[in-house]
């Protein structure tokens, strides 16, 4: 069977398992949770499956770099710098289960494990399949952003987790130049947040700290440093992304080094319904970087390896000392169905100054009562959002590296809009115009279309 | 008893049954009024609000039971609404909240010792719920966080609704003190103490809209409808 068949019969697999079970479910799952709240233990399960249909632009760009003639397929006498899997593609990207368990109103664990992982495999295709996104403990109540807190207190969540800074509650699939660059992925270690009243918070973090590696701020992130690279005259099936420095996913459990310490403070005012509300965060992180951080999936180093090129040779010419530090602020506003999240973030990563800037706009609409199936409406809300972001990278290329995308300037804006096909299957349908500068200062694009369906339950 | 006295005596219970009948119209009072909705701030006539939904009901001194009648009353839900929006009831009524919609609605209310949880039931019948305290019952349903009405349980019979001009009129109120009230889901109750006869003309009440139609709310749990998580997220 081919790929789209599998697909569409995967697809209505789900559609069964959507309805075939909604009310009895719903009935089950409230006595087991009856029976678990007379045990002071209270388990939900979840899943999330996502299929999309993906059309990505075919774009290449030379790049300025010594590659050997092994080193290049057969027939080519220079490298590139292109689109990861060009052309349409019907794909599966994500299987994912999700796990809570809450002991009290101030003791949960959560963990959220990804199979099959196609978009967020980090940093290679060649990465782990199966990938533990977040595994954590809290003790305390933590407060969503522009949320009154119930009164003063604290929270202290352990383990892999995410940025507090992080846009939790994103419209569309696709991710911002900012968002992919410095808090997509979990990090490891402790995070603190202490709500003084209802209105002031302060958040602190000492965590391993995300690697820095490279990766296309489209869907897929690209092979970089891949086995297959390795082979003589390689021609391998996933071409490298236009890429850009990112804060990679935390591999494994490595608390011996400098840790990143982050702290934040922040003031939000909402009603007491959580409908309507404004959150503003000022935050800043700091660590040292490593000599070289390895990854799964990829021969390159993380940290001060990537950037001091191949073999330590084409470093960048402003490369200086070892300190990665990033200052940014975050605003959040939701005004009933209407939510704006805006980021700032000046970064510099060892002498390499850079800024980004994003904001995504999205209106929640409820449609009227038409169609029902399995009790449930059909299509009860349409969203439509939009996100611009902006990455100015304020260092230079060395003058050979097989990379330049990383120092060129990045526009990226994506707008699609996300219909409820019924309750627990979503619609979203959304293209990314990403443009950059090239170091000849012309203007490229590296635009895709985006297509996801997924299931939650 | 011979045929003169059978007639004396039929003629004085014919006078006294009539003089009973007329006493008790005596004392039956009317009550007539405007009930106004203004804008906040007191300028101009409110606009979005329905004077229809107030609810003008007369508490004597002397309390009047209220009879709960035998067949519950009725709140549909029904194109993700509840119709009516504003049921009032006498205490000890039974209320039936059928769901005439092809989806699944979750009815509950956390109004005190009327509060109540149906749970998430299909289309049909639905359940009842008995009110046995008087106050004010805002029902919401836990899967639409728009959907919300109101059970005004009484302890007086002596209730009705103003027309659309927000005329009313309140009849076979009992002579003596009492308190009026008026309440609307977006003011604050307004009260006033009213003996009875009114003493001619008409009780002009107005009101200002201070709070909004959709009132905010938590969901059955306490929790907010809108979780800003990527797993609650819409």
């Amino acid at each position: 069977m081919s790929w789209s068949g599998k697909v569409c019969v995967g697809c209505g697999v789900l559609l069964w398992l959507t309805f075939a079970t909604p009310v009895q479910a719903a009935e089950e799952t409230a006595e087991t949770e009856e029976t678990a709240e007379e045990s002071g233990l209270r388990l939900k399960w979840g899943l999330e499956v996502k299929t999309h249909y993906r059309d990505s632009d075919l774009n290449r760009f030379a790049v300025p770099f010594p590659f050997t003639p092994e080193q290049l397929p057969v027939g080519e006498t220079r490298g590139f710098q292109e689109t990861v899997n060009p052309g349409s593609h019907l794909e599966i990207s994500t299987a994912t289960l999700l796990l809570d368990a809450t002991w009290s109103e101030t003791l949960q664990a959560h963990g959220k494990i990804d199979f099959i992982d196609l978009y967020d495999r980090n940093p290679t295709s060649t990465d782990k399949k199966v990938d533990v996104d977040e595994i954590w403990l809290r003790f305390g109540r933590e407060t969503d952003p522009a949320t009154l807190s119930e009164r003063s207190g604290l929270y202290l969540k352990i383990g892999k987790l995410p940025h507090f800074e992080r846009q939790d509650d994103r419209h569309l699939e696709s991710y911002g130049l900012v968002s992919t660059a410095f808090n997509r992925f979990e990090d490891t270690g402790a995070e603190l947040g202490i709500d003084l009243g209802r209105h002031v918070y302060v958040k602190v973090s000492a965590t391993q700290g995300n690697p820095v590696f490279i990766r296309d701020p489209n869907a897929l992130a690209g092979d970089n440093g891949t086995p297959d690279q390795m082979r003589l005259n390689p021609d391998p099936e996933l071409g490298t992304g236009i890429v850009i420095l990112y804060d990679a996913e935390v591999e494994d459990l490595d608390l011996d080094g400098d840790l990143e310490m982050g702290a934040g403070l922040g003031l939000r005012f909402a009603d007491e319904g959580g409908r309507n509300g404004i959150d503003v965060l000022a935050w800043g992180y700091q660590r040292t970087l490593a000599e070289t951080v390895e990854l799964e999936g990829t021969f390159y180093g993380g940290d001060l390896d990537l950037l001091r090129g191949p073999a330590d040779l084409f470093p960048f010419p402003a490369l200086e000392g070892d300190e990665k530090r990033e200052v940014g602020a975050n605003l959040w506003l939701y005004i009933g169905g209407f939510s704006l999240f805006g980021q700032y973030v000046d970064q510099e990563l060892a002498g390499l100054p850079r800024t980004g800037i994003e904001g995504e706009v999205a209106w929640s609409f409820d449609l009227p009562l038409v169609w029902a199936l399995g009790g449930r409406q059909l299509f009860p809300y349409i969203a439509p959002a939009v996100r611009y972001s902006k990455l100015d990278n304020d260092f230079r290329n060395p003058r050979q590296t097989p990379a330049p995308s990383l120092a060129w300037d990045w526009e990226k804006l994506d707008a699609g809009v996300r219909l409820g096909i019924v309750q627990g299957i979503d619609l979203t349908l959304e293209y990314a115009d990403n443009s950059f500068i090239l170091g000849s200062g012309a203007e490229a694009e590296n635009n895709e279309l985006l297509t996801t369906l997924r299931w939650r339950t | 008893m011979n045929r003169r006295a059978t007639s004396l005596l039929s003629l004085v219970l014919f006078f006294a049954a009539s003089s009973f009948a007329a006493g008790r119209a005596a004392h039956a009072e009317d009550l007539r009024g405007r009930v106004q909705l203004l804008a906040k701030g007191g300028k101009g006539p409110a606009r979005g609000s329905d004077v229809r939904e107030a609810v003008v009901y007369f508490e004597p001194a002397a309390p009047a039971a209220p009879r709960p009648p035998a067949t519950p009353f009725q709140m549909v839900t029904e194109k993700k609404e509840f119709e009516p929006r504003v049921l009032t009831v006498p205490r000890g009524s039974r209320v039936r909240f059928p769901n005439m919609d092809p989806i699944l609605h979750n009815v509950f209310s956390v109004s005190g010792e009327n509060s109540f949880d149906l749970g998430l039931y299909r289309k049909g019948p639905g359940k009842e719920v008995k009110f046995d305290r008087s106050g004010v019952v805002r029902v919401f349903c836990n899967v639409h966080h728009d959907m919300v009405a109101y059970i005004l349980v009484l302890d007086t019979p002596f209730f009705t609704s103003p027309d659309a001009k927000g005329e009313f009129r309140l009849t076979g109120l009992p002579r003596g003190p009492g308190r009026l009230t008026v309440w609307h889901e977006q003011v604050e109750p307004w009260t006033a103490d009213v003996p009875l006869p009114q003493g001619g003309g008409s009780l002009n009440v107005r009101v200002e809209v201070s709070k909004p139609r959709l009132p905010v709310h938590l969901n059955k749990s306490g929790q907010s409808y809108q979780r800003r998580d990527r797993y609650g997220n819409q």
